[in-house]
């Protein structure tokens, strides 16, 4: 193989990788940030066409996304309760697993798009995933499983060509 | 209540009321063909109105209720020949806040009671048209439940004596100022044109199996007392919406709300009802306790076709409800918001834009089940795409009757025209009149425009 086609070769896998991380870095923070998103229901006037509040005086409910730390919620409720009846998963396992998981989404997913120890950023929210993983298998999600095993798959590239990672905050 | 047929004539009437009545006579008979003539009040009155009640039974105290959250509506006083309903007014109100002087007639009310100027008009039909009448002619504003009347001379008398007194009467078809319903007709089909082309409309309102209301033994009234204001009995006076004398029965009581709104939407008066329906179930009932008719609408762009169902047997069929089915959506209104929902035609043009100025809004989508052939549940080639679904986001957040109230009170104090003045609501009870008598004949009965106008 000749230089030049070497360097291509590494042009390719340095876009490949640079790729999987801007998806997996994306999708971790954008995860991890909707675990603190919720809704609200707000009363504000009809407005007519010219955008004055309609001559009935009526009041439509909007909802309206919102985002705070106080909304802050791990995984929705009623899998939360299906997770509670699961033997395998003691309180005092999922209590700091629920509290830490947002934010880690999100610092793991910052560090992956930055190229930040992208090797070990990788590897743990490979774990993450496979944690994740785990709760799912226990209450037989199998669409999730599949879902989970495919983000996995992308983190396992990954890192098979850090070899090749640029445009990165740290070296490994 | 001492009269039992309209006055005819000013003889029972004091010089200056007589010519203050005259001059608002003629000062209404003058603006005749404006309906707004009669919407509204002379600008000028204080903020604070001495509202009188007349009749507490089930639907009056609704209202009364309903009036205790308007800011401005004093009560005066109660009126009910029925000693019991009478105190039970009396004991309520003074509970908040309003020391209210009671009586029995409503003639010795209007005699008494000198700083009146409201009167909120609520006991059996039969009463309506000669409580209304003295009340116009004694100078007042009226608010009365419907029905108008139970007879069409009734309600006739009750338009003219408001032309010829000049003073507001606002008949309880309480939906005409509901903003849910005005949004849905003024702004989905009026300017959105949501529908397309309206074919077809029904409504119903079906309910379970009733027994009828008793009284506690020791608040009967005697046989002299109720024959002095027209009853012939307990049973009957606290069961007259069963009875010929007294009300219009169920396709008076339910469905003049209903057909209002037919008529209202359609913006016209029926041409043709036909109908069918019985007594068969109540045996100790007169009226029907069943009735389905078909009304013809002719509107601008074609015939529509109207059906009503009441059921007093069974309240099968989604409650109470008005449908409007067109080309291109269907609106299905009612009071209670969960009857309420709108459906898109395949074919229509898309209702984004309507979306986004939150005329409607998407129905959130149901829970997809495992099975995928669930999302194809048609059973033959020849059935429709199912419709989506929308609802409607206005809100009501007062008691279903307070914004028909408020009108009525606004335009009291010159703020504004009555929602449903006196010769609008005839238009419908006509329409009510005349589907009774295409039960009662079972016959098809044409309408003649002639017969809508007061």
């Amino acid at each position: 193989m000749s230089d030049s086609q070497n360097n291509t070769s590494d042009c390719g896998s340095m876009l490949a990788l640079l790729l999987l991380r801007v998806w997996l870095g994306v999708r971790a923070v954008l995860t991890g940030i909707e675990k603190f998103a919720d809704s609200r229901v707000l009363q504000v006037p009809l407005l007519d066409a010219q955008g004055k509040p309609d001559s009935s005086g009526a009041m439509v409910e909007v909802t309206q996304k919102f985002y705070s730390l106080h909304s802050y919620h791990a995984i929705p409720d009623s899998m939360k309760e299906r997770f509670s009846q699961e033997p395998l998963l003691p309180v005092f396992l999922t209590t700091p697993y629920y509290a830490v998981l947002g934010w880690a989404l999100i610092a793991l997913g910052i560090a992956v798009l930055l190229g930040l120890w992208t090797r070990a950023s990788l590897f743990l929210m490979g774990l993450l995933y496979v944690s994740l993983t785990v709760g799912l298998i226990l209450i037989k999600q199998d669409g999730g499983i599949s879902w989970l095993a495919i983000h996995v798959a992308l983190i396992a590239i990954a890192l098979s060509l850090t070899k090749h990672n640029r445009f990165a905050l740290t070296r490994t | 209540m001492s009269s039992r047929e309209p006055a005819t004539d000013a003889g029972g009437l004091g010089r200056r009321r007589f010519l203050k009545t005259a001059t608002a006579a003629s000062l209404s008979l003058a603006l005749a063909p404006l309906r707004s003539a009669y919407g509204q009040a002379a600008a000028g009155g204080g903020d604070t109105i001495n509202v009188a009640l007349v009749g507490i039974g089930a639907q009056g105290r609704v209202l009364m209720d309903a009036m205790l959250k308007i800011p401005g509506v004093r009560f005066v006083a109660v009126c009910d020949i029925w000693p019991y309903a009478r105190t039970y007014g009396q004991r309520y109100l003074k509970k908040n806040g309003f020391e209210v002087r009671a009586y029995e007639s409503h003639r010795e009310m209007l005699d008494s009671e000198k700083d009146l100027q409201a009167v909120i008009v609520a006991c059996p039909d039969f009463w309506h048209a000669p409580i209304t009448n003295d009340c116009l002619r004694s100078g007042h504003h009226v608010y009365c439940e419907k029905m108008m009347s139970n007879t069409i001379e009734g309600a006739r008398s009750m338009v003219r004596t408001m032309r010829e007194t000049g003073k507001l009467l606002q008949i309880g078809h309480q939906r005409r100022s509901n903003p849910r319903y005005l949004v849905a007709r003024n702004r989905l089909l009026g300017e959105a044109h949501l529908l397309g082309r309206i074919t077809a409309a029904n409504g119903q309102w079906n309910r379970a199996v009733s027994a009828d209301l008793g009284w506690p033994n020791h608040t009967a009234m005697t046989s002299e007392q109720l024959a002095k204001y027209g009853y012939a009995d307990m049973h009957q006076f606290r069961n007259w919406r069963w009875f010929k004398k007294y009300g219009g029965g169920p396709l008076s009581d339910l469905g003049a709300h209903q057909i209002d709104i037919f008529n209202w939407f359609f913006d016209t008066s029926p041409s043709t009802v036909i109908g069918s329906g019985g007594r068969d179930y109540y045996t100790g009932h007169e009226w029907l306790d069943n009735a389905m008719v078909i009304y013809e609408f002719k509107l601008a762009d074609g015939m529509a076709r109207a059906f009503y169902q009441v059921q007093t047997t069974t309240s099968a069929g989604g409650g109470y409800f008005e449908q409007f089915m067109g080309t291109e959506g269907t609106l299905r209104m009612s009071e209670n918001p969960k009857y309420t929902q709108i459906y898109r035609e395949a074919a229509a043009p898309s209702w984004d834009a309507w979306i986004s100025r939150h005329l409607i809004a998407a129905q959130k989508a149901p829970p997809k089940s495992d099975d995928d052939t669930a999302a194809d549940d048609k059973v033959d080639a020849r059935e429709t795409a199912e419709l989506a679904a929308y609802y409607l986001p206005v809100i009501l957040s007062k008691a279903i009757h307070q914004p028909h109230l408020e009108n009525f009170f606004n335009a009291v104090r010159g703020k504004g025209t009555l929602n449903c003045p006196a010769d609008e609501a005839f238009k419908s009870e006509m329409s009510v009149f005349k589907a009774i008598e295409a039960v009662e004949t079972r016959s098809l009965v044409t309408c003649q425009p002639s017969d809508f106008i007061a």
